[in-house]
């Protein structure tokens, strides 16, 4: 199994590696390395790629956490039958590719769209429609990671132990209080992987802002595609790559250190 | 006829890195005697008990089924089963293959499984339509007697008991301590069972074993253990007990600095004494105190102030400041409570030979 | 913790209109996959369904479904062999390197897959394989046999080791334990892995997109003909790969009901 995973996971990354520090323009890992990619990049203007793409990764996932949160509570402490219809609803939302989605938003939002095609029929209104701006991208972040969310944090509540909240309250704490000084803590391990997920999953992300944003905004993941496709600059992608390599493995390692695996899967604390 | 030793123990140790869990153990368990562990949580009972199971590894020593070595047997090559603390019944079969579990292994034919299921239900009293329930339907006594039939389906040379009832509610439990003792003396196996009541050790064992810290601090029957423990540990750890310091004098006689003594010798003999200048613990039991009138003597004689009463259903305990400052328990039985009131000044007193001197140190 | 009645109800509402919010997009694309007209505007004012039927006769269609399908069913049966021993090395065995393996293999789901997908390209290119849909079934392995594992390792947290204590204890040999103990005890968590690992592999993109070279996968196709050169076929073939998702969820459901009816059974034998 590990060694399975070294050969899949980690070889790649090395190769990558290799090939962002070849020289510009070359298909092959036999020439002498120089920097010239790192030097693009940063001279470019691929700078502010990584700028939008992490801003807007940002930007959703403090929105997600703002709208999962509630939903989460709800399903791990309140709703019973309920909570299992939602994460099968959600679940199956999974299963549908996440271009079908995304291209279901642009039939809804677009002119003559089901939200905008509607209204001007019934009232005679009209607008522009919705699409191709940089709201509509992290709105499309936000429709898309909502799962990655959601299941942690439903998991880390599920963790809180229900006396403490009563214990809590009990000792004359509100129900701020509660969510400040019990919820929150005590559910960090959930808060943070569902954090951690969204995050780097809309660091990384390319669908959103090309089928919702159009041109608007380039983002990271897009520059490396096109690098490699109509650049046929390998290198440059590479370097591009390994930019958001650092950033987002850099983040993962540090949010999986802060967490007891076995405690948030289930298992007993041994 | 005096019984062989059927499992042996020698110099057995394990380390788990720095930490000594089980440290030179020496052992020998009588051909079907009923001998139980006891000992306070951490004191390496778990782990001794799956060291003999085979389930864990031993760091160091020698362990003899009769005259063979075992200690490097896997758990599954060896003779002996255990019942597990959390029982281990195995959710996805029903009781009836739970119980047949150890014959299928042994490629017995079906038939034959079944009789010999029946039969161990009906031994355990269950109903025989148990059979075909599942273990998610059963209440926590009835899993203990499945769990039963299943170790004894295995038909074990040693049966291994690893705190199977520490679930349990109170009634249940002693209920099926005293049926534990049938089955038992009804089977005629070795039983071996670890646990930290030791209500539960005093109601079932022949023998008991006191461990503490990865060693076995005393191994006797109850009584002897109750009546003459051989450390302060073991005196504590056997239930309520009052302790006293005393020193030998130059004629050999007892001193103590906090209570009145009369005789030199303690026992139900007489037979303990300390030498010029030793010191020792000398106990007594709180059941073996009494309130003495002014009149009255007694070997040992201690004044004190009435200080709590608590009712504990067939017996009251009182618990005495003594002039010393040292609390005193004492317990009488429900008819024999002491008349007097919280704040009376009391005598207390008790015979030699309840008495028990610790020589420790 | 007790709640008033209008905190719970307020909290229903939330929930039915965060399941709308996920649903909204899909019902767009029912809608749209059922207009006549080839150019889609709303509100609908003919609805056909001869877009299925053109859908379902393009020979193009039938062969991404193919290969889907082919990648989707090679990736299921890996990913539950290796989930199955990945998750008791994750969750079951106390060994050396247990806390660097666990950690390790949630790296790759971290992982921006686009990235993923590119890193194996020039993997596979250095090494002189040709990318074909083969390629994209070891590169969908790397995302989703982690999560299989995850998805197992769950299911061997809740059990209790002392049951394959016991099973040895009474004699059982280690593959006897695996047999009648370990494998019937995991046996639903490896199914809902299959599950999972069929429609994550049916819906891919990112991955598939630069791992399948000449070949093609149902969902590269729709984002081709979505990024530029729109089909009226678009709708028709996602509700089309949507209903298949469905159809193996429902089947994948059925199965594991019926395990647990066989196993009721056998045990009321």
């Amino acid at each position: 199994m590990g060694v399975v995973l070294l050969i899949s996971f980690l070889a790649p990354l090395l190769v990558i590696a290799v090939f962002s520090v070849m020289p510009q323009k070359v298909f092959s890992l036999l020439h002498l390395p120089d920097f010239s990619s790192y030097k693009l990049v940063f001279t470019q203007g691929y700078i502010k790629s990584v700028v939008w793409s992490f801003g807007m990764a940002l930007a959703s996932t403090v929105m997600l956490f703002v709208i999962c949160w509630p939903l989460a509570f709800g399903m791990a402490k309140v709703f019973k039958g309920f909570g299992l219809f939602i994460t099968i609803a959600v679940v199956v939302t999974l299963f549908v590719s996440e271009n079908i989605r995304l291209f279901g938003w642009v039939l809804t939002l677009m002119k003559g769209g089901l939200i905008e095609g509607h209204l001007r029929a019934w009232t005679g209104l009209t607008f522009e429609g919705a699409l191709y701006n940089v709201p509509v991208i992290v709105f499309g972040l936000v429709y898309a990671y909502f799962p990655f969310m959601l299941f942690p944090l439903i998991q880390g509540i599920a963790m809180v132990p229900d006396d403490a909240r009563q214990a809590a309250a009990d000792l004359g704490a509100s129900r701020w209080q509660i969510f400040y000084e019990v919820d929150l803590p005590l559910s960090a391990p959930g808060i943070v992987i569902g954090s951690l997920l969204s995050f780097v999953l809309a660091a990384g992300a390319m669908a959103e802002s090309k089928l919702l944003g159009g041109q608007t905004v380039i983002v990271i993941a897009d520059e490396i595609e096109t690098a490699f496709t109509y650049g046929q600059n390998w290198p440059l992608g590479s370097a591009l790559s390994i930019i958001l390599i650092l950033i987002i493995g850099a983040l993962s390692i540090f949010g999986i250190n802060r967490v007891n695996l076995d405690l948030i899967m289930g298992g007993r604390r041994s | 006829m005096s019984p062989e030793p059927i499992l042996r123990l020698e110099g057995v140790s394990k380390y788990f890195g720095e930490f000594t869990a089980l440290d030179n153990i020496n052992l020998e368990i009588d051909e079907g005697e009923f001998l139980t562990i006891v000992g306070p949580s951490g004191s390496g009972k778990t782990t001794l008990i799956r060291i003999l199971v085979g389930i864990e590894e031993l760091s160091k020593g020698k362990i003899w089924l009769r005259d063979k070595r075992i200690e490097e047997m896997p758990a599954n090559l060896r003779p002996t089963c255990m019942v597990f603390q959390s029982l281990a019944l195995f959710p996805h079969r029903s009781v009836g293959e739970n119980i047949e579990f150890p014959l299928k292994l042994r490629k017995q034919r079906p038939d034959d499984r079944k009789a010999r299921a029946f039969e161990l239900l009906d031994l355990l009293h269950l109903p025989r339509s148990f059979y075909q329930k599942r273990i998610s339907e059963c209440s926590g006594g009835e899993r203990q007697r499945v769990a039963l039939a299943r170790a004894l389906a295995f038909d074990p040379e040693i049966l291994f008991f690893d705190e199977p009832l520490s679930a349990l509610d109170f009634r249940l439990r002693k209920n099926l301590e005293k049926e534990l003792k049938d089955l038992h003396q009804r089977t005629g196996k070795t039983f071996v069972y670890i646990t930290h009541s030791l209500e539960e050790a005093m109601v079932m064992s022949d023998r008991i074993a006191i461990m503490r810290s990865g060693h076995f601090e005393q191994i006797a029957v109850a009584d002897e253990i109750y009546a003459r423990p051989i450390s302060r540990f073991v005196a504590e750890f056997m239930g309520e007990v009052n302790l006293f310091s005393v020193k030998g004098d130059v004629s050999g006689n007892l001193v103590g600095t906090e209570i009145d003594i009369q005789t030199g010798r303690v026992g139900p003999d007489s037979a303990m004494r300390l030498g010029q200048g030793a010191s020792a613990t000398l106990m007594v039991r709180p059941e073996s105190v009494h309130f003495l009138s002014e009149d009255s003597a007694a070997d040992f004689v201690v004044g004190g102030v009435l200080q709590a009463e608590y009712a504990l259903g067939s017996r009251t305990q009182y618990k005495i400041q003594a002039d010393n400052g040292d609390e005193l328990a004492v317990e009488k039985l429900r008819e024999d409570r002491f008349p007097g009131k919280i704040g009376d000044r009391v005598r207390l007193g008790w015979n030699a030979e309840y008495a028990h001197m610790i020589m420790e140190e | 913790m007790k709640m008033s009645r209008s905190a719970r109800i307020a909290l229903t509402l939330y929930g039915v209109l965060a399941i709308l919010f996920l649903y909204l997009p899909i019902i767009s694309v029912g809608f749209a996959s059922v207009s006549k007209a080839r150019y889609l505007t709303f509100p609908i004012k003919r609805y056909a369904t001869k877009w299925y039927g053109k859908a379902i006769e393009s020979s193009t269609v039938q062969d991404l479904l193919w290969t889907s399908l082919s990648v989707a069913l090679l990736v299921t049966v890996i990913s539950m062999v290796v989930g199955f021993f990945g998750a008791l090395a994750f969750a079951r065995y106390q060994w050396r390197f247990r806390g660097v393996f666990q950690k390790l293999i949630l790296l790759p789901i971290f992982f921006p897959q686009a990235v993923l997908g590119l890193a194996l390209l020039l993997w596979f290119n250095a090494l002189g394989i040709i990318p074909t849909w083969k390629t994209a079934v070891v590169a969908h392995l790397v995302w989703i046999s982690p999560i299989a594992t995850l998805i197992i390792a769950i299911r061997a947290y809740s059990f209790d080791p002392s049951l394959e204590e016991a099973a040895r204890d009474m004699g059982a040999s280690t593959w006897i334990v695996m047999k009648e103990i370990t494998g019937p005890l995991l046996w639903p968590g490896v199914v809902s892995a299959g599950l999972f690992a069929f429609l994550l592999s049916w819906g891919n993109f990112p991955l598939s997109l630069f791992t399948t070279g000449a070949d093609s996968t149902l969902p590269e196709w729709l984002y081709a003909k979505m990024v530029s050169g729109y089909s009226p076929l678009v709708p028709s073939v996602g509700i089309l790969s949507i209903v298949t998702s469905i159809v193996l969820l429902l089947s994948g459901v059925i199965v594991m009901w019926f395990i647990r009816a066989r196993s009721e059974t056998s045990n009321a034998r």
